[in-house]
């Protein structure tokens, strides 16, 4: 994750095949629950892989993902940031993707262990 | 753009253009949330204001990121009161 205006590399076009469609829920250490898109959640390398893996994990089949390791207020913000990926990612316009001091350490392992 | 409705422990991050109606909100969240769009009230927190169906999120200053609570229709009619729970009360010890 990055927080200036620097956007990810971007990603390779993929096979037609892939499942985009649909929203999948991501679940916080205090059963928190986020609906995001699959193609918001697919920003994360992690949830990708386990959103497409051939026969999937078993809580990708229900659309259900859970982060014990991974508060409220960190996973809100990684979905934040999926969305400013999305749009931002192409590179035509940027915008500064706000991080708060105080959760920066916290967000860095989050985002490294999901890849993003 | 997205907005971000939150009812509860829920959220649901919806994308959707400032030039669309409240109503085309609730058609996204209902199919969501399995309660059609005249059981949802939606209010835009901070404001306070009850966003109405056939007016467009810009108009009603609703715009990218915005946090706008979910009420839904009680069995008396009624909407419930906006409930929005907050991790805090939810620490396990840290």
């Amino acid at each position: 994750m990055v927080g200036k205006g620097e956007a990810p590399a971007p990603r390779e076009p993929e096979e037609e095949e892939e499942d985009t469609g649909g929203v999948v829920k991501l679940i916080s250490a205090e059963g928190f629950e986020f609906v995001v898109d699959k193609k918001a959640a697919m920003v994360s390398n992690t949830l990708r892989n386990m959103l497409t893996s051939p026969g999937g994990f078993s809580e990708t089949r229900q659309g259900e993902v859970r982060f014990p390791e991974i508060s409220t207020h960190i996973l809100e913000k990684i979905c934040q940031y999926f969305y400013w990926s999305l749009h931002y990612s192409s590179g035509k316009e940027t915008a500064e993707f706000p991080i708060e001091p105080e959760i920066t350490l916290e967000l860095m392992m989050a985002a490294n262990y999901l890849d993003t | 753009m997205y907005i971000r409705v939150k009812r509860n422990k829920s959220t649901y991050f919806i994308q959707c253009e400032p030039t669309e109606t409240t109503l085309s909100v609730k058609q996204k969240l209902h199919s969501l949330i399995d309660q059609p769009p005249s059981n949802q009230q939606l209010v835009l927190l901070g404001t306070n204001d009850v966003l109405e169906d056939s007016k467009t999120l810009a108009d009603q200053k609703v715009e990218n990121d915005s946090v706008v609570a979910l009420a839904l229709r009680k069995d008396d009619n009624a909407f419930e009161e906006i409930f929005i729970a907050r991790p805090e009360d939810f620490m396990s010890s840290s």
